[in-house]
């Protein structure tokens, strides 16, 4: 999970190594470190470097974790032969190296060879039941051939093992939504915000997934939205969170902003005649309403007058 | 007698979806058709522009109503509106139309009910630098009598035109250059809202 200053830092240093500025080590060592899937430019220019080997020894022992990750881009880019490559030279290095069994592991699943690959990973974890890097692999195998159930069933055993698995839990929530499985997919968000309760993502996206009807006879148009009973208190539950997430964004989250507009609107419309919501909703819908209209009044002018009509539309 | 329902899709609508398509290649995108019934052929539903939505969650409904008010607004003064809905699956292997897809195809039905479901066809589109396919890279579905929705037969290349026939080879020309990075999808706009999805510049 990358943060907008990470990413843009990223994007100019890539943009640099685009250009021939240099700076291409560090580029690979950040992509590294943020656990970005940029495996086009990995391999691009990783390859330059390992392909020169002046440069190459310049790396002293990094040379190899340049190695690892370079194979692993050129297996996502459907390079065999480069990734073989790389793996040969690892292996001579390392012979017996079980960080090297997983990469021959995955290069098999890069050649769709799933059986030959899971009998490889159940041997190196014989050895090494609590290996991380395999469990994860069993669940991408499970993705990959397109066995989503199997997948949602090997992610939760593995969370029962790796419960502070972050990037786990956000997995398994997206394969939920993906599914349109809210109910489950909101539940992982718990963790998340539980485990991490300052991460205005997790609270984003559970007002999301909160703030999406879990029935799906609930007919949604554009003008009116309609929601079934049970709704309303996931929409109260949303509305929080949308406000938690302004709160931890300092009300430059436009998605939050919007969200508190969509599901205050929804609310007011479920609640009608029921004297549940106070007056409470109409100021923090009304400070919603300005805040965006000030931002794209400032950065997206062109697009003021549809923001407008659109608030229009949600207010009863 | 029922004529039977053809869509013409133009160059520039059929293009900015493949190549968005193409800009998120590890996750599945979705994307918006707008047009209208021609004029002097009712049994013909012209797409004259595409709007990409998502490339990340595409199941949370907040962000794609808020999408959907907004394209309606803006090409409703335009004298269009929404005919239909493209989707691209995560995998390369996976040439199902999804619930999501067929939920979202639901409601622009409701208020188009000639809607169209073009689903991404990653095996033509492999194929697509070596062969001289004229065809769109997409699969036509649409709803049968009983609401479900049905793939278009192996002819659907005579069901889902591309206005241009040389739109292939520009696409190629297109891909070969990477044009897609330039691509901007509603995601991209939630994120940075200076960012305009309706990519004024992007074909021209």
């Amino acid at each position: 999970m990358v943060s907008k200053t990470e990413e843009t830092q990223l994007n100019r240093l890539e943009n640099q190594v685009d250009n021939g500025g240099g700076g291409t080590w560090e580029y690979i060592c950040l992509v590294r470190k943020l656990k970005v899937r940029r495996s086009d430019k990995v391999l691009k220019h990783g390859l330059s470097i390992l392909n020169d080997p002046k440069k190459r020894s310049a790396l002293g022992p990094e040379e190899w974790t340049l190695y690892e990750q370079v194979a692993i881009a050129a297996m996502d880019c459907q390079c065999l032969d480069v990734a073989k490559d790389c793996i040969k030279v690892l292996q001579k290095k390392f012979p017996e190296s079980k960080r090297v069994g997983r990469l021959e592991g995955m290069l098999l699943e890069a050649k769709g060879s799933w059986a030959e690959a899971e009998k490889a990973y159940s041997s190196l974890l014989e050895d090494n039941p609590l290996d991380q890097v395999i469990h994860r692999r069993r669940v991408a195998m499970a993705k990959a051939q397109g066995n989503i159930s199997g997948a949602i069933e090997w992610l939760n055993k593995y969370l029962e093992i790796f419960m502070a698995d972050h990037d786990a839990w956000r997995e398994l929530a997206e394969i939920y939504l993906s599914l349109q499985m809210y109910k489950q997919a909101a539940f992982c968000y718990e963790e998340l915000i539980l485990s991490q309760p300052t991460v205005p993502l997790y609270h984003l996206a559970y007002a999301d997934t909160m703030n999406s009807p879990y029935n799906n006879n609930g007919s949604r148009s554009a003008k009116k939205v309609l929601y079934t009973l049970a709704g309303l208190e996931n929409l109260l539950t949303a509305k929080k969170y949308y406000a938690s997430t302004v709160d931890l964004t300092g009300g430059k989250n436009t998605r939050a902003l919007l969200g508190i507009c969509l599901c205050t609107s929804a609310i007011a419309q479920l609640s009608k005649g029921k004297n549940k919501e106070d007056k409470e909703s109409p100021e923090l819908q009304s400070l919603a309403a300005t805040a965006l209209e000030k931002d794209y009044k400032q950065r997206a002018s062109d697009k003021l007058s549809l923001l407008t009509s659109a608030l229009r539309s949600l207010k009863i | 007698m029922v004529t039977e329902l053809k869509y013409e899709i133009s160059q520039n609508a059929y293009i900015k979806l493949v190549l968005h398509a193409l800009k998120h290649k590890t996750t599945a995108v979705n994307g918006v058709l707008l047009g209208r019934v021609n004029p002097q052929k009712e049994n013909v539903v012209e797409i004259l522009d595409s709007v990409p939505l998502f490339h990340s969650n595409l199941a949370l409904l907040p962000p794609l109503e808020i999408a959907l008010i907004m394209v309606e607004e803006h090409y409703g003064s335009e004298g269009l509106g929404i005919v239909g809905y493209f989707h691209a699956n995560e995998r390369f292997d996976d040439a199902e139309l999804g619930i999501l897809a067929k939920n979202i195809g639901d409601h622009i039905c409701r208020y188009f009910p000639q809607a169209a479901l073009l689903l991404l066809d990653n095996r033509k589109l492999e194929a697509l630098p070596k062969g001289k396919d004229q065809s769109p890279m997409m699969q036509l579905y649409i709803r049968d009598a009983s609401k479900n929705w049905k793939l278009v037969g192996p002819d659907a290349g005579s069901r889902l035109l591309i206005k241009e026939p040389a739109a292939n080879i520009v696409l190629s020309d297109y891909i070969a250059s990477e044009k897609w990075q330039d691509v901007v999808d509603f995601d991209d706009h939630l994120d940075d809202i200076k960012k305009d999805w309706l990519n004024p510049e992007f074909l021209k």
